[in-house]
This record gives C-alpha cells, structure tokens and sequence, in this order.
C-alpha cells in the first residue's frame, strides 16, 4: 500500500472533522428527507399519493442535494492536502525520499476522494429509504452514484492543483472554491442567458436539447447538476449527454494532476 | 563524493548562485559558510535533487542530481534549515512512515526504526506523539529519519538554529561520530565555532559565487597537519615606510595589512621563511618590536571575508 495513503487516511481520521462532518452530513440528509416526504404527502391538491411518486421525489431531491453538499466539502479535503506540508514544512522530507510526485499526488487524491466517499457511502441507507417507496431502481442509484463520483473525482483534482500552486491553505482553499461556483452557478447562468438571447431571435418553436446549437449548451457539458440530471437518462440513451460530460469532467481531472505533479517537480518553495 | 561546477541558478531573474564550485571528497565533514543570501540553502536544494540548477553540475558520489536523482536521494539524506514534522503522529509512527517512504520493508524496517530511536535517544518515548516533544528532540529526530536508509552523504542546512549550547554538544558528536562511520557531510551553518570544532575544511561562499578571506583562500583548511601558509603580525618604532618596503621585497611574503606602526603579512614557506623576513627587516633598519604567528580563528576570518556588518 502506498505509505502517502496510510500515512494522510490516519491523519484525517485522527482529526474532529473525521467524525463531526459525516454526523453533520447525516443530519443534514435526514432532514432533508424528513422534509421531503411532508411535502410530497401533504399536498392538498391531491387526493392520494403514490408511493412511486414520493420514492422519485425523494430520490431526485436527495440525489441534487448529496451532490451539493459534497461538492461544498470536496475542497476542504483537497485544496489543503499539499498547502499543509507546505505550511508545516514537511513537502521536502516526502520529496527528498524514495516517494515520486506521482505517489504524492496518489497518496493525496485518494485519501481526500475517500474521505468524500465515505460520506457518499454513510449516506446510502438515507438513500435506499426512496425504494421502499418504489419508483427507483438499481440502474438509477448506480447512475446517480458513479456520476456524482466522476464529479468529486474531478472536483478534489481541481483542489489538489490549488494546493500544489498556492503557498496557504486558505488561497487554495478560496480559489477552489470559486471553481466549484464557476462550474455551478456561471455555466448555468451563461447558459440560460445565451438560451434567451437565441430564443429572442427567433419565432416561438419548439426546440429540444439537441436542436440547440453546441455553443449553447457546451457551459452546461460542464455544470455537475447537468451531469447528474443527464444520468438519471436510461442506459441506451446515456449518450451524448451524460458521455460528453464524463468526458469533460475525467480531462478537466487528468489535466489538474498532470499540472500539480508538475508543479510538484517544480517545487521550490519547499 | 561531492562535485559542484560552475554553478548558476536564477529565481525570476535574480541570481541564487553565479557559478559556485565544490569538491568534498569520501569521508570529510566538509562546512559551507556565507552570509544571508549567499545561496548555501539554494545549493543544498541543488544538491538534494529539490530543485533544478539553471547551468554547471552538480554531483553526489559520481551522479549527475538532475539526471539521475531517483538514485542520489537513495545515497543522501537532507535535513533542511527550519525542517517541519507531522505534529500528530507518533514519535515510532513518524519513523516508521519515513522508513515505508524509502521503501524499508520487513524486518529492516524495524531494525531501521528501532537504530533511529536508539541514536536518537528516544528510545524511551516511541510511544509519545511528537507535539509533545522538545525543539531539540524533534531536530534529533529529524535526524534520525534523516539516517533511516544510511545515507552515504549528509546534507545539513543549519541543523544546530535554535538549539541550546547541550544539543549543540550532542549534534557535533554526532556528526564527528557519522563521519568516524564514513559519511560525508555537507553541512551550513551561521555557527562558526561549531564548524570549526567539527570540519575539516570550509568553503566560502557570497553572492552565489566562491568567495574568498583576506589571505585569498576561498576553502580554508582547519584540519592540515602544518599550515604551509601562515599570517604574522610585526609591530615596528619608526618610518613605516622601510617596513613596508622590505615587506614587498621579500620572496614568499604578501602583504595584508598596513598601519603606522604595524604590518600583517602572509608567509608561504613556515618557520625559515618567516626567519629570512625578520632578518631582512633588521637588516633593513626596522625597529622591529614585535613579530608574533597569529593564529586566526573562523570568526575572524569570516569577519575579515564577509565584513562586520555579517556577524
């Protein structure tokens, strides 16, 4: 096993934010279930609720808001991974020794994904409360699962490439997050603003996704919440969508660790 | 085991080291010494494969550190000026981490960390977290996980800042006993009675470049059976000028220093060529009423090298 893993997953178990953050997240989930189910079953528009109904609901809101709350906590783990031995002094004794930039950097992604995954994990049972509703199966928690792994994967990348360029935690920590928001709420604004601009140019018709013109929707290939709403798709029509934003994601992620193990053979503030 | 050449290297257009050269053979505790800014901790990051130099070599035990770095980190150890330690971790767990790091496995991991704790003298608290350490006992060990893998080469950048006059005492021994072992060690320091204590030549170095004192020797030796080049001090009554006269002509003398009434000068040659100059200055009509060796010490030396302004 590679030291870096063992070595970061130890040091973050041992610290409050090992326990307080999955007790938090759970809390957080639960409440929104909590919520969710009231709204759904006391509408009184509607003389009878389905069962299917409330476990879709549930489902999809729990879904978008695991993806938000992760994608607030992904940074805290990844973008002061390599600022902390900066600050403590400690990155020349990793780089001096037997360990590559690419172990680092591993060592690092893993320990800060793992961490994200755990509380993807702890909150599978919160999940799996939308089957006993029925309405969900197996493809579409699979789906919803991997996407929103692909995203932290790519996320926690981006936060390590921060960690690698910025001396503190707290720039790192800032620049991460104004990634997150860039790719969040600026692709879907670009998007939406770009839509009504086109819609203004033309008569009143019709139009789907695909219909519109790639330049429109390319800010939203980028946007999380795109990607998971494209995977909620069945199987055989995963693609373009859901296909084109993997695709995004796994090279935005591979681009920021080629640049952080760069900056980590590069490093000379150490 | 160490071979620096020509040296250079640039931080956004600021020059680090101007072509700096080195040579420390097998074996020798080899001191570098220069005021702030003169590029010792630059070289050590050189030398340890951190960072890359702009032009010249660099070498540690015949391998070039930029092309073949993977294997010069297997033959040094770094300790770096104000090194950092994982607060949270245990003193045996630190150890043991670093041991996995240059990939000791088995039953010579254990021994590895078990020779650290024991030269360390924290064999006694293996259990304790190192937050709860002293200053000098985290310095001893960073050392100890600096030696983990055997270095053959000891890189040290002002390991003794901030140690009190007992750790001090205890890091030379340490170093005099490593190099009784057979490593070479490079080692920085602003502490120059420590140096002095401890190598046996000292290379001085300003601005990136090789510097020299003020008898023109940029690698001071301090452990040579018989110093072929000595300085003496002559204080003469009288006109200056027939000393000064007869200090310039005598063969194997350079002048250092003059004043109204005394000369310093550097005698290449020992006692006899000192003899033929204090004759010749006799003979010459000086008053000659003292003639005496001076023996000068590092710090003088330094002061004399570098200015008074660099303590």
């Amino acid at each position: 096993m590679n030291p870096m893993i063992r070595k970061e997953l130890r040091q973050r178990m041992r610290e409050r934010r090992g326990w307080l953050l999955p007790s938090l997240y759970l809390l957080v989930l639960s409440a929104i279930v909590i919520f969710i189910y009231f709204v759904t079953t006391q509408n009184p528009d509607r003389s009878s609720v389905e069962g299917a109904a409330v476990g879709v609901f549930l489902f999809l809101a729990l879904s978008y808001s695991q993806l938000a709350l992760l994608l607030l906590m992904a940074p805290i783990f990844s973008s002061g991974s390599i600022t902390i031995e900066k600050e403590q002094r400690t990155l020349s004794g990793l780089l001096t020794s037997l360990l590559t930039p690419g172990q680092i950097w591993w060592g690092k992604f893993v320990s800060s994904l793992l961490f994200v995954l755990l509380l993807l994990v702890t909150s599978l049972p919160v999940l799996s409360m939308a089957f006993a509703f029925g309405g969900i199966g197996p493809w579409e928690v699979f789906s919803a699962t991997l996407t929103t792994v692909i995203v932290l994967a790519s996320i926690s990348a981006i936060g390590l490439y921060c960690s690698s360029t910025f001396q503190r935690s707290v720039h790192a920590t800032a620049v991460s997050y104004a990634t997150v928001i860039a790719i969040t709420v600026v692709t879907a604004i670009v998007f939406f603003v770009r839509l009504q601009i086109y819609q203004s140019a033309r008569s009143p018709s019709t139009y789907t996704w695909y219909t519109l013109p790639l330049n429109i929707r390319a800010p939203m290939y980028l946007n999380p919440f795109f990607f998971l709403t494209a995977s909620f798709a069945p199987p055989r029509q995963l693609y373009p969508a859901w296909t084109t934003c993997a695709l995004v994601f796994i090279v935005l992620g591979a681009l920021a660790a080629a640049l952080t193990l760069h900056n980590l053979r590069r490093s000379r503030d150490v | 085991m160490i071979a620096v050449e020509q040296i250079r290297k640039n931080f956004d257009g600021t020059p680090a080291l101007a072509g700096f050269s080195l040579q420390v053979g097998r074996g020798e505790l080899f001191g570098l010494v220069g005021p702030n800014g003169a590029g010792k901790t630059t070289l050590m990051k050189i030398l340890s494969t951190l960072i890359r130099a702009d032009g010249g070599t660099a070498q540690v035990g015949g391998l070039d550190v930029t092309a073949q770095s993977r294997e010069v980190k297997r033959l040094i150890g770094y300790m770096p000026d104000q090194p950092g330690v994982y607060q949270d971790m245990g003193v045996r767990e630190f150890l043991e981490f670093f041991a996995d790091a240059f990939h000791i496995t088995g039953p010579r991991r254990r021994a590895a960390v078990d020779r650290a704790l024991a030269r360390s003298g924290l064999a006694q608290r293996f259990h304790d977290s190192v937050e709860q350490l002293s200053f000098g006992m985290k310095q001893r060990l960073i050392l100890a996980k600096t030696l983990l893998h055997e270095p053959k080469v000891l890189l040290l950048d002002e390991p003794a800042t901030g140690l009190d006059p007992i750790a001090r005492i205890e890091l030379r021994s340490e170093l005099k006993q490593l190099q009784a072992e057979g490593v070479t060690i490079l080692i920085s320091s602003h502490i120059l009675s420590d140096l002095e204590d401890i190598c046996s030549q000292i290379a001085l170095i300003a601005a990136g470049r090789n510097a020299s004192d003020a008898e023109g020797h940029s690698v001071i030796q301090l452990r040579a059976p018989r110093a072929p080049v000595r300085v003496y001090e002559i204080e003469f009554m009288g006109d200056a000028r027939p000393a000064l006269g007869v200090a310039n002509s005598v063969a194997g003398v350079r002048l250092l220093q003059s004043g109204p009434s005394h000369l310093v000068v550097e005698i290449v040659g020992g006692d006899d060529q000192a003899a033929s100059l204090l004759r010749a200055l006799v003979m010459g009509g000086v008053n000659v009423v003292r003639f005496d060796h001076r023996a000068v010490d590092l710090e003088e030396r330094y002061r004399l090298a570098f200015g008074e302004k660099h303590p």
